[in-house]
């Protein structure tokens, strides 16, 4: 009898220090392929269970799998980063590069062989509408163009995850909905992890949703699971997913024990 | 041409090639530019009649020109994109140990070639010697402050030996004052070697410290 897929990312306890901050407190979870949204206030452990999962920052304990691969074993990330997007909040860019160039470079990081680079890379920009201005330098976009570039990045090696740390900041409206199309896309091969603020593009684009507070999981379920809770006007928010954010944040800071975020 | 042969419709132009860009990133065309122009001026600081009459009047470009170099090949550490590096799979130990490696290579060659007459006398051999200490030292100040500030403590080090260096060579000062030895002083080739050697496989293993963009 075959044994069930592994799940594409799995996590068991994992713990991550900031110095004396806890900011993810005995995480255990696993993402499958699809469209995941993160959910959380500030502070809430998003960004450093991106990094962990981006293999960019180690964890302090626990166990953490991705693509079958422990990230403890270091001879193992070669082959998971081979396989990894990632956008971070703020990444970096060499201001004479191209976009071209820009999304290039980082197909070199992947290793991506030089007879598939140029088709990856001209792929990656049509796919976020930045076919158009592959020669215009990066240090002359806008701030959502300059998003769309670095979504570009995170998909130009077709990865099995994808893990984007507020992708949607500076979009306008109509590309926000392309996006949302994307990610669509993109989450029926590989796990997509989407960490966010705004509500409403996890409700149109993910299939789950991960809401984190104080480093603990606050709420896991379905977009429409989160939106049910919501069902009560009288809680705060404009749309049923914003409410059953609020409300399933409120419900956890009054039943779990207080916890993390905080130094320890 | 067989027309069976698939055709690439988007062939990687050399502009696109990862070692290029690579390369480009790092700003080593503007490094390798400033490490020619300081090795010109340095052979014609080091060329003046009065350098051959008297060859301690080297003293001051033996100083400068090494913490120049070191200075160039510090900056160019820098990553523009720390954050996506790091989830290179390619191994970056290696590509850092390369660059610095020819950059240093480089830079100790021109000025050593740049620095005429007598080697053992404030000459080639000194010269080579400051330049791997004073790498040793931008390499590890990259990893700890980041590559921007990788020139200052190498900088306020051999500023503060070159003011109070004895003026007799030899003894301890072989060991604190090796940026200001004459040339086979073997506590200044050893502290100079183990700079080097230090700094550069730290910051292979760890990287430039990222900072801002």
């Amino acid at each position: 009898m075959p044994l069930p897929p592994r799940p594409h990312i799995s996590l068991s306890a994992l713990t991550v220090h900031h110095r004396k901050t806890l900011a993810l407190d005995a995480l255990t979870l696993d993402f499958e392929r699809g469209v995941h949204g993160l959910l959380g206030p500030n502070g809430a452990g998003k960004t450093s269970l991106i990094r962990v999962l981006a293999t960019v920052a180690p964890a302090t304990a626990g166990r953490v799998e991705v693509l079958g691969h422990d990230l403890a074993d270091r001879r193992a990330l070669p082959a998971v980063r081979r396989r990894l997007g990632y956008l971070p909040q703020d990444f970096g860019f060499y201001p004479g590069f191209t976009v071209r160039e820009f999304v290039a470079y980082v197909a070199w990081l992947k290793e991506l062989s030089r007879e598939t680079t140029g088709a990856a890379v001209e792929r990656a920009l049509e796919r976020v509408g930045l076919g158009d201005r592959a020669d215009a330098r990066m240090k002359t976009l806008s701030g959502g163009m300059l998003r769309r570039a670095g979504i570009a990045q995170a998909l130009v090696n077709e990865p099995d995850v994808l893990l984007l740390d507020e992708p949607t900041a500076g979009l306008d409206p109509e590309q926000r909905v392309e996006f949302r199309e994307l990610l669509r896309d993109v989450g029926r091969d590989a796990a997509v992890l989407v960490s966010t603020h705004l509500v409403e593009d996890v409700a149109a684009a993910c299939t789950e949703v991960t809401l984190l507070a104080e480093g603990r999981v606050a709420y896991r379920g379905t977009t429409e699971q989160l939106a049910a809770l919501g069902a009560d006007p009288a809680e705060a928010g404009d749309h049923p997913i914003e409410r059953g954010y609020t409300a399933a944040l409120r419900h956890h800071r009054a039943t779990a024990p207080s916890a993390a975020g905080v130094t320890r | 041409m067989n027309s069976s042969t698939p055709v690439n419709p988007w062939p990687l132009t050399g502009r696109l090639d990862g070692r290029l860009l690579y390369a480009r990133s790092r700003g080593l065309p503007l490094a390798l530019l400033v490490l020619a122009c300081l090795a010109l001026a340095t052979a014609w600081g080091a060329a003046g009649p009065a350098s051959f009459l008297d060859f301690e009047r080297r003293v001051p470009v033996i100083a400068a020109a090494p913490l120049l170099a070191a200075a160039v090949i510090g900056t160019s550490l820098h990553e523009h994109s720390a954050e996506l590096d790091r989830t290179a799979a390619r191994p970056w130990w290696l590509w850092r140990l390369v660059q610095i490696g020819a950059l240093t290579a480089l830079a100790a060659a021109a000025l050593a070639l740049a620095v005429p007459g007598r080697a053992d006398l404030f000459g080639a051999a000194a010269m080579v010697r400051a330049t791997l200490g004073a790498t040793g030292i931008a390499a590890a100040s990259a990893t700890v402050l980041g590559a921007r500030l990788s020139w200052l403590p190498g900088s306020a080090y051999i500023g503060a030996v070159y003011l109070r260096t004895p003026l007799r060579p030899g003894g301890a000062a072989e060991w604190w004052a090796w940026p200001m030895q004459p040339g086979p002083q073997d506590a200044a080739w050893t502290v100079a070697a183990v700079l080097f050697a230090g700094g550069t496989a730290l910051y292979a293993l760890r990287g430039a410290k990222a900072e801002p963009t």
